[in-house]
């Protein structure tokens, strides 16, 4: 009776085994987003909202607290600067700017994770669909801590739509490049909706709703992507360093030029205070 | 009865192609478990088991080795021109898989993943079975073709097989400065895989073929696995308080004002700034 006690531990212990190894994977339950993503629209500028103009013809749901922020904005990119847009010094775009895909976007499911790469920033985003719950406390990020869980909207059996809640966003970030701002106590939420065009799979479409303190009311707008026909994929690597010319000392923003020199970006700019230099002394 | 036949096989055909897409069949025990963040075993000189810096002993060719120097006094004096990562560029390959920060591999059929944390740096490694492009635009992490090996015989791959080329530079092997060939022409072939004793350490046997180096050299890295991931996301750009005007090296001190980073360095030149405006 012992001995058998312990053949059966064996045995499950093997089967254990075996299981852990065999990592299971029912890839038919998931839909087929393979290959390379590119923007469908949006017209000049890249706009957060596709379906409308550039910049006030976005229409934000802004508190007028930040309207003013944004009118501020708009007035600095008009004398040259660059409003309170970060990416010119290489900061990530973040969410949910980053879905925007102003380069090409790919998507790897598995089961306990979706990540979705997208060349700009070669920024990475993990969705957890593992199950798991809010940890307690996020480090704050560009891209946030997203959690997805998977629906079966018509019912046959296979996972069609990835509905995705990201929180933990760290600033500075804009919607785009008109510079619509968060609000800075960084507690946006957004929700997203993710699914193949049921007339054509080769678009995916994305309904991502942002819940921010900048804005009256939550914001949905919606995105869609075209899957790119070229087999196989040719991915481009993007650095954004590589070929930025700007350079930010205290809160001016400066840029090099071909000749290597320092050069103020608007006119009558200051140039730096040089007081730890030997020879200013 | 031609044309019925012919009919009939293309509506099949078609509705088989719609039906394999969907299906994307993925015998995952077919391919080594990798899961979970990847942390690297050991110090950030390129070959781990040497001492950094001059230790190191890179096989360098006599015009190289005199770069490297170079590099190193520069290094010494503070200045950090040589040293891409430095102004936010990536580390690129093989010095990515260094892995300063920790790393990912996500394993699929056609593509194995690597990212690592540290500048988002990031890697397609295609197992699909293609031949090298003729064109490929170069990169700082390459474009890698690789090939799954079941060593040991149990029916399961255990061994990727990896080339790396199509590098762009600037590029370096470490924090020193040990500098590739200017050409660009560096080939990398990596072995991946657990080690055998533990299947919580992953080895890759990396070896760099390049015009600056006398012979290929090899170096074995180590990572150890953690389950339990905390990913953390790493931009160089938020936090870098150097400035590059020209070919100096400057730093922006925490209250905003241009500093030297050598002694008795001279400032920028301004002469584009109205100086009477002051």
């Amino acid at each position: 009776m012992f001995d058998r006690s312990i053949a059966s531990v064996v045995l499950a212990a093997a089967l254990i085994a075996a299981i852990g190894g065999a990592q299971a994977h029912d890839d038919s339950k998931y839909p087929n987003w393979k290959g390379q993503w590119i923007r469908v629209g949006g017209g000049q500028g890249a706009p957060w909202d596709p379906g409308k103009p550039w910049g006030r013809g976005q229409e934000a749901p802004l508190t007028g607290e930040y309207q003013a922020i944004f009118e501020a904005n708009l007035a600095d990119q008009a004398a040259g600067g660059q409003g309170t847009d970060p990416t010119y010094r290489c900061i990530p775009s973040g969410m949910p700017r980053i879905m925007i895909a102003v380069q090409p976007m790919e998507i790897v499911v598995t089961p306990e994770t979706t990540y979705v790469m997208l060349e700009l920033f070669t920024t990475l985003r993990r969705i957890f669909t593992d199950g798991r719950a809010w940890p307690a406390e996020i480090e704050p990020s560009f891209a946030g801590y997203s959690i997805g869980t998977w629906e079966d909207t018509d019912g046959d059996g296979r996972y069609d739509t990835l509905v995705v809640e990201t929180r933990g966003l760290k600033g500075p970030r804009t919607y785009d490049s008109s510079g619509l701002p968060f609000h800075k106590d960084g507690q946006t939420v957004i929700k997203e909706r993710i699914s193949l065009d049921r007339a054509n799979p080769a678009v995916l479409q994305n309904e991502v709703t942002t819940i921010d303190n900048a804005l009256t009311r939550p914001w949905t707008v919606k995105r869609s992507y075209r899957r790119v026909p070229r087999e196989p994929p040719v991915w481009s690597e993007y650095i954004c360093s590589e070929d930025n010319r700007h350079v930010l000392i205290g809160n001016e923003n400066y840029v090099v030029s071909g000749d290597g020199l320092l050069m103020p970006v608007r006119k009558g700019q200051p140039p730096p205070d040089l007081r730890h230099f030997q020879s200013q002394k | 009865m031609l044309s019925r036949y012919s009919i009939g096989s293309g509506a099949l055909a078609a509705a088989l192609s719609m039906a394999v897409p969907g299906a994307l069949a993925f015998d995952e025990t077919k391919y080594p478990d990798w899961k979970g963040q990847w942390i690297r075993i050991g110090p950030g000189a390129y070959d781990p088991a040497r001492p950094g810096g001059k230790g190191q002993q890179p096989p360098l060719t006599a015009e190289y080795q005199a770069i490297w120097e170079a590099n190193r006094a520069e290094e010494a004096a503070g200045g950090q021109h040589y040293n891409p990562p430095a102004r936010c560029l990536p580390a690129g390959m093989p010095r990515m898989m260094v892995a300063y920060e920790p790393m990912e591999i996500i394993v699929t059929p056609d593509i194995t993943y690597v990212h690592v944390g540290l500048s988002n740096e990031f890697r397609r490694i295609y197992t699909d079975g293609r031949d090298w492009p003729e064109r490929y635009e170069p990169a700082f992490a390459g474009y890698s073709i690789g090939r799954w090996v079941d060593e040991d015989g149990d029916g399961r791959y255990d061994v990727l097989l990896v080339e790396t080329r199509g590098m762009k530079g600037p590029r370096v092997f470490e924090a020193s400065g040990i500098p590739f060939h200017e050409n660009n022409q560096t080939v990398v072939k990596e072995r991946i895989s657990l080690d055998k004793a533990n299947s919580n350490v992953l080895i890759d046997e990396i070896t760099t073929i390049d015009n600056a180096l006398t012979r290929p050299w090899t170096v074995t890295r180590k990572y150890r696995r953690e389950r339990n991931t905390n990913w953390v996301e790493f931009v160089c750009a938020e936090d870098n308080t150097y400035v590059f005007v020209g070919k100096e090296t400057y730093f922006v001190s925490a209250d905003g004002y241009l500093m030297p980073t050598k002694k008795d360095q001279p400032p920028p030149d301004l002469r584009y700034f109205n100086q009477s405006r002051k």
